[in-house]
């Protein structure tokens, strides 16, 4: 929740967003894909050039960078949202061409960027043809290296094409212009576009996104997070607002393969969002986003003093979670459901015994969402500074979550979620900063988004930003979603072949200048990551001989001449889609870098050293004695195949033997197993009077002390219990001091749902976030005050007091 | 308040160096050389209690992070988004080495751990230790690592159950064992060596000395860091001065391990993997080396972990990042060789015995199940066994994090990153079973020292006890506050009930945990004879299982699979149906990220990212009853 201003920048030009992003789209693509890394490759040739910044400047009209590749870590979610509305009417979209690479003159006036195609592709070329990296220590603008962000952004600009959402056409969905039907142009703009790559500047959304979020109506660096939190809220009270309009039109378009979330979300309005149907504004037709982004939380309050236990149901679209340092995602999520002690001034208000008791409070997850979106706190106030502090703390993500914190009716407590977008804070406060995001797209890996620039990468980049590498670039959001066992088999087998020529690759970088000890060039020009998939493919047959291998093999034997690794960058040569990457940087090319007498013509092997050749000739030699012994072999072979099926059956029997004594031991396994079980619950449900009988037990009482049970008699001698007891009691003064210090701080924090940090800074809002944010929104027709309300920023509240001056 | 007119925007890719400063001490790589510091910290952050007693750090000795090598501009691109692929590094870890010979622990046999433990000494005779785990501590003691050690050239008089690794293949025979005494020396002097993969060679001035001169009890310690790989004499009290000290030029030394059955005061086998794939045989006594896999003609990839091969004098297993397991022959290298090795490979696997899955895996390479079978690349029983590689194994195509064999030098645990757990029968060459983690990578893996048990640490949090006799997830525990690194046993904490192991993860965290068959289902005083009777039921049936024809033991699960060679995966257990322990002790005890842990029998050795080699005594004056206890029980 803490927020931060995204400065405008002259530089940071408009949001891109690539279709690929959206694999959902894809179907409706009639196209074989290209891939962006198409671009990435082409223009990796580096150049110098004028008038860069100039060009940017145009391009300005676009703000909050950040706040599109927000959208598109959203997008394939809400991607059904077009589908609703049927076969989606052209928007009004400008594309236009790529603006020169010098327009200087040009670009001034947004409509007179003519440039042809052709002269875009010259002004290529002559990139491409530009040749050497300048050397390194030269001053070079950031834009003019070639592996700068700068320099890739202003690339693609150059390429195009640029959609540019100027004006909307709400009309066409029967609806006011709003954040819904903004997000929804560009979606569109999107998919009808015919270029796979391009750049697309969402002004109109941000125009409209401004008017209805008054916070947003300035300059200032925004939070990420904050702005996923308004517009998904924003598209709910939308959707809803024109729900009756809407569903007609679906039901009518149900067949739409596209549709499915939206007819799930028709068909059920999930019983558990007990909060919001409440509401009673909910209509069939809007429970997509909640079906989506929605779960449920279960905050149980416990009265100390009278003992009655009192649940409450909370919805969510998010969890802010508190970080420690050196933590993992696991551990902080654990931590965000961990026993929370409400006393002194943080009293709770019990309806039991009537007045403000002490209490104990856990959250716990009743419905896991199917996207689960982890808003990771990085942003604290200190009070020494009077000032959020960006936390460089080094919390780690794993590719694949399941939550601990589920509660015991939870459905599937053991639903597995996979990364697939990472929201990224480049900068080193609160107050600045960059966004970036890594998304991963279902066919085409990991892909960077960074404004207009979108670049593959690799699976083990999204673990560059657990927050402890130089950079600060720090995980911020993390999305997971839903995903199958099965399919996370499926996935990782698929991974395979790619894993393996990175780590060959890791291997070639240590190796890199190695052979000759000559060779201090600079870091390669190219991304080798950035190959596509297709030439992992290639070398499926030879996945332990991987290209990497061949520098140093010029100069150390033979095994370069071997006709397979040659053939792996001749072949990406062969595949029209990757054809950029026959200019000067394929990923053969790279290596040789570390060669500087032989230029770098990956298509020509190596083969003319002439040690090579005797030794060519001794490998066929060798092959001829191969040939003579594989006949006296495949005698061997048919022995060896008898002896292999009589030890089959040895096997056989021997296990028949064994399957006997084994079944037996399952059957005692499982009714031990079972009676664990039996009396686990019965342990439960006597744990569970006994709390309620005495407030001794139930305070000391804890997750732990739970688990701790089970294997109580763990060879622990008194003293240990002792002394466990004492730890506990320690914790308790722990705690309380704790809340302590929170009912203090919530204090001085003016109201319980001040909770967020950044208000205080901010100095035109000062409300709270929840009560605020309906109010900019007065403005709309529709009733959007309760329904934005729902968006639990409560939820953030839990600890966040803490951080409250 | 108003900060937008104060500051100004900085920019948007911070430059190198200006906000780097503040962020990790384990990022800032000195420019120039600095010595290893020792520190003897105290005070209560220093210490942690357990049921036993109070362990108390006793030293931390603080290994130089060495600076770039100078012809080596460091790579430091100031764009947090580069995407230019890194090499590889690891933590410091550390392959403890005692030249003497030791009482082994009480609880007898020691496990495959992470630096390589006391292998050998277990392997000898591995079904009478199971046997005779319960009265077997005197028996064990004498018997094993001391004895080889004294006499290591005996190595083909193995126990006739456990047979050698290769046995069989007369190609893989030792080829010196004419002068049993004279042991084969690497054959480059390292110090003279003008190799451009080593940059510069720091021996002590009086090694010679100090080695006369140390009590032979003493632990030698070896341990990377950064570029750097030190030998340290651990007993010595100067330990801040390495005995030998040797940097790279580039390549970082991810894992090492020590060969423990060659050890002698004249000669100690060493081997590192590399982070170009490459592999370092070294004898720091003679100092001369020998570099294997050169340029990665074998395979290309990081190797992750490397281990001898219990009982092997010359062979050991490397695991390279592409996910395949390599055996070399540490005198079996040579440029023709590999030569031959790279191009021919492909070639050899029709010759193989196993012919049947070769013809297989070769014709649908890329697309082979790896999860039902690993593909046998090279057996080690090929008959082409001039050259290194002596055998290779393909698990799958994702990295291997680590592997550890079993103490009966039967079975091998691997883990990887795709978060597997695999058994293999490596002297068969056989998957025998195949487990997957919570969610995320497994990380690390130990087998109890009675070889029941395989533990393994993972990206979840959580540490996993697996049976691989009974085919089954154990207990979980959770205590970590982030990825597990590193698991091991406490042997001396151990005998054939109770188990006590510790982890250490990248929370900083040591935890250490105590368990036992019987507790994990907590039952009723009634259920107690009857658990009992279970787990000597189940011990009894592995014992035959190992000791006989070594079945599948999960045969109920997979019958039908033996015979295609396949192997059923288990599905991943609920959370609800597993049990969870807690640990008896977590406590931070480094300021970064832990990365290994070993117990020996006075201490509990951690060492950390940036170098921090920590030992904690174990508690002094309760020990004597602890040994009490064990030997009343």
């Amino acid at each position: 929740m803490a927020g931060f201003f995204q400065k405008i920048r002259v530089g940071s030009g408009s949001s891109k967003a690539d279709n690929n992003a959206t694999p959902k789209n894809k179907k409706e693509e009639p196209v074989p894909e290209l891939t962006p890394l198409d671009k990435a490759l082409q223009n990796a040739g580096p150049l110098r050039e004028d008038g860069s910044d100039k060009f940017f400047g145009l391009e300005n009209a676009l703000y909050y960078s950040e706040s599109f590749r927000e959208n598109v870590v959203n997008y394939r979610l809400l991607t059904p949202s077009d589908t609703p509305n049927g076969k989606p009417r052209k928007v009004n979209v400008t594309i236009r061409p790529p603006a020169p690479p010098n327009g200087n003159a040009a670009a001034p006036a947004k409509g007179v960027k003519g440039i042809t195609g052709s002269q875009a592709l010259k002004a290529r070329q002559a990139l491409n043809g530009a040749g050497q990296l300048p050397p390194i220590g030269q001053a070079v603008r950031p834009e003019d290296r070639p592996d700068s962000p700068e320099y890739k952004k202003k690339q693609a600009m150059i390429k195009g094409p640029v959609l540019e959402l100027a004006q909307e056409n709400p009309d066409a969905y029967g609806m006011q212009e709003c954040t819904f039907t903004g997000l929804k142009d560009i979606f569109t703009a999107l998919i009808e576009s015919n270029d796979r790559t391009g750049v697309l500047s969402p002004q109109r959304f941000l125009d409209i996104f401004k008017r209805d979020n008054e916070m947003f109506r300035n300059s200032m660096h925004q939070d990420a997070h904050e702005f996923y939190g308004l517009v998904l809220n924003d598209v709910i009270a939308n959707v809803e607002a024109n729900a009756k309009a809407l569903q007609e039109r679906e039901e009518s378009r149900n067949r739409d393969g596209l549709a499915q979330s939206v007819e799930k979300a028709l068909g059920a309005s999930s019983p558990v969002m007990k909060g919001l149907s409440a509401s009673g504004s909910r209509m069939p037709g809007t429970g997509w986003v909640h079906d989506i982004f929605e779960g449920v939380l279960t905050s149980e309050t416990k009265c100390l003093t009278c003992e009655t236990a009192s649940q409450r149901d909370e919805t969510f679209l998010d969890l802010s979670i508190d970080l420690e340092e050196h933590s993992s995602v696991t551990s902080c999520l654990r931590k965000f459901s961990a026993e929370e002690m409400l006393c002194e001034r943080n009293k709770f208000h019990c309806d039991h015994c009537g007045g403000l008791q002490e209490a104990e409070k856990r959250m716990k997850i009743k419905k896991l969402p199917k996207v689960l979106a982890l808003h990771l706190k990085r942003f604290k106030y200190t009070e020494d500074y009077s000032r959020l502090q960006k936390l460089f703390h080094r919390v780690v993500y794993p590719y694949h979550l399941r939550m601990f914190n589920t509660t015991d009716d939870a459905e599937d407590p053991d639903r597995m979620y996979e990364l697939y977008a990472v929201v990224v804070h480049i900068g080193g406060n609160a107050y600045h900063g960059h966004y970036v995001s890594v998304i991963k797209t279902k066919d085409r890996g990991w892909l960077l988004f960074d404004d207009e620039m979108v670049e593959p990468v690799d699976k083990h980049f999204v673990r560059n930003f657990f927050g402890d590498k130089p950079g600060m670039a720090c995980a911020y959001v993390l999305f997971y979603q839903e995903v199958t066992f099965e399919k996370v088999r499926e996935e990782m087998d698929a991974e395979g072949l790619e894993e393996v020529r990175l780590a060959s690759q890791k291997a070639g970088i240590a190796l890199g200048a190695e052979p000759n000890g000559t060779t201090n060039k600079p870091p390669p020009l190219s991304r080798l990551n950035t190959q596509p998939v297709l030439h992992v493919e290639d070398h499926g047959a030879l996945p332990t001989l991987s290209h990497v291998k061949s520098a140093p093999d010029i100069t150390n034997g033979p095994t370069s001449t071997s006709p397979d690794q040659i053939s792996s960058p001749t072949d990406i040569q062969a595949v029209p889609a990757t054809s950029p990457t026959t200019s000067a940087v394929t990923p053969g090319a790279k290596i040789m870098d570390g060669i500087p007498p032989v230029p770098p013509i990956p298509d020509v092997p190596p083969t003319p050293i002439s040690p090579s050749k005797s030794k060519e000739d001794k490998v066929r030699d060798k092959k001829e004695l191969k040939a003579q012994e594989k006949a006296r072999k495949a005698a061997e072979k048919e022995q060896a195949k008898i002896a292999e099926k009589e030890r089959a059956e040895k096997l056989a029997k021997a296990r028949e033997a064994n399957r006997a004594e084994h079944e037996l031991l399952q059957k005692t396994i499982q009714e031990s197993k079972q009676m664990a079980a039996d009396d686990e619950k019965r342990r439960k449900k006597e744990a569970a009077e006994a709390r309620d009988r005495s407030p001794v037990t139930f305070l000391s009482r804890g997750s732990k002390s739970m688990s701790r049970k089970s294997f109580g008699f763990l060879g622990k001698g008194d003293r240990d219990k002792e002394k466990e007891k004492q730890k506990e009691a320690d914790k308790e003064k722990e705690r309380l001091a704790r809340s302590d210090k929170e009912g203090n701080e919530q204090q001085n924090g003016g109201s319980t749902t001040s909770h967020s940090p950044i208000r205080t800074t901010i100095t035109e809002r000062t409300e709270t976030s929840s009560s605020s944010m309906p109010a900019k929104s007065d403005e709309e027709a529709h009733e959007p005050r309760g329904l934005k309300g729902r968006f639990s920023f409560g939820l953030k509240r839990k600890k966040s007091g803490k951080f409250l001056s | 308040m108003d900060f937008r007119s104060v500051l100004p925007p900085p920019p948007r890719y911070p430059a190198a160096g200006t906000y780097n400063a503040g962020l990790g001490a384990n990022n800032v790589i000195p420019m120039i050389e600095t010595n290893n510091v020792l520190t003897t910290p105290s005070g209560s952050e220093y210490q942690f209690l357990v049921g036993e007693g109070l362990y108390a750090l006793k030293e931390d000795l603080h290994l130089a992070t060495p600076p770039p090598h100078p012809s080596e501009a460091p790579v430091v691109n100031p764009n947090p988004l580069a995407t230019t692929p890194q090499p590889a590094t690891a933590g410091t870890k550390v392959s403890l080495l005692a030249l003497d010979v030791r009482p082994l622990p009480p609880a007898f046999y020691r496990v495959a751990s992470r630096s390589g433990g006391v292998q050998q000494s277990i392997q000898e005779h591995p079904d009478e230790s199971k046997s005779s785990t319960t009265e077997g501590r005197g028996s064990s003691s004498d018997a094993g690592g001391a004895v080889r050690t004294i006499n290591p050239s005996d190595l083909p008089t193995l126990s006739p159950s456990a047979p050698a690794f290769g046995e069989g293949n007369a190609l893989l025979a030792p080829p010196n064992t004419k002068d049993a005494n004279k042991r084969r020396k690497p054959k480059n002097n390292m110090t003279k060596s003008n190799s451009s993969f080593i940059s510069r060679v720091i021996v002590h001035e009086t090694l010679g000395k100090k080695l006369q001169e140390r009590s032979p009890d003493g632990l030698f310690a070896f341990a990377n860091i950064n570029r750097a790989f030190q030998w340290i004499d651990l007993s010595s009290p100067t330990k801040v001065e390495y005995l030998t000290k040797i940097l790279f030029t580039k390549a970082h030394c991810l894992c090492h391990d020590v060969n423990r059955l060659t050890k002698s005061l004249s000669h100690i086998d060493v081997i590192m993997g590399f982070s170009t794939g490459e592999i370092i045989w070294w004898d720091p006594i003679s100092q001369r080396y020998t570099r294997l896999n050169k340029n990665g003609i074998i395979n290309g990839t990081p190797v992750s972990e490397i281990r001898w091969i219990p009982g092997s004098e010359h062979l050991f297993m490397a695991a390279h990042m592409d996910g395949s397991l390599v055996v070399y022959d540490k005198e079996k290298e040579d440029a023709i060789f590999s030569a031959e090795a790279d191009g021919g490979q492909p070639q050899q696997s029709p010759q193989q015995q196993h012919s049947p899955t070769n013809d297989e895996t070769n014709g649908t390479n890329g697309a082979v199940n790896h999860s039902s079978h690993i593909q046998v690349t090279k057996s080690v029983h090929s008959q082409n066994q001039k050259t290194n590689p002596v055998a290779v194994w393909k698990l799958s195509n994702h990295r291997i994090n680590a592997f550890a064999f079993s103490p009966d030098n039967r079975h091998l645990a691997v883990v990887s990153e795709d978060g597997t757990l695999r058994i293999i029968d490596y002297l068969k060459e056989q998957l025998l079973d195949l487990f997957y983690s919570y969610y995320g990578g497994l990380t690390c893996v130990c087998w109890s020292p009675d070889g029941k048990y395989v533990l393994t640490g993972g990206q979840d949090d959580l540490l996993s006890i697996w049976c691989p006799s009974e085919s089954a997830l154990i207990a979980r525990c959770q205590g970590h506050h982030s990825w597990v690194t590193s698991v091991a046993f406490d042997p001396w904490r151990c005998d054939d009930k109770n188990y006590r192991f510790g982890s250490v993860g990248e929370d900083c965290r040591i935890c250490l945990w105590d368990f036992s068959v019987g507790m994990l289902h907590r039952p009723k005083a009634a259920s107690v004879r009857q658990r009992a009777s279970i787990s000597s039921r189940l011990t009894s049936l592995q014992r035959e299982n190992t000791g006989t024809s070594r079945l599948r033991s999960d045969s109920n699960l997979s019958a039908g699979e033996v015979d295609a060679d396949g192997v059923f995966p288990h599905p991943v257990s609920s959370r609800a149906s597993t049990p969870i322990l807690p640990p008896v002790l977590s406590k931070t005890v480094d300021a970064d990220p832990l990365c290994w842990l070993e117990f020996t029998q006075d201490a509990i050795i951690t060492s950390c990212k940036s170098g921090h080699v920590r030992t904690w005594n174990r508690p002094s004056d309760t020990s004597p009853q602890v040994e009490e206890q064990k030997t009343e029980a």
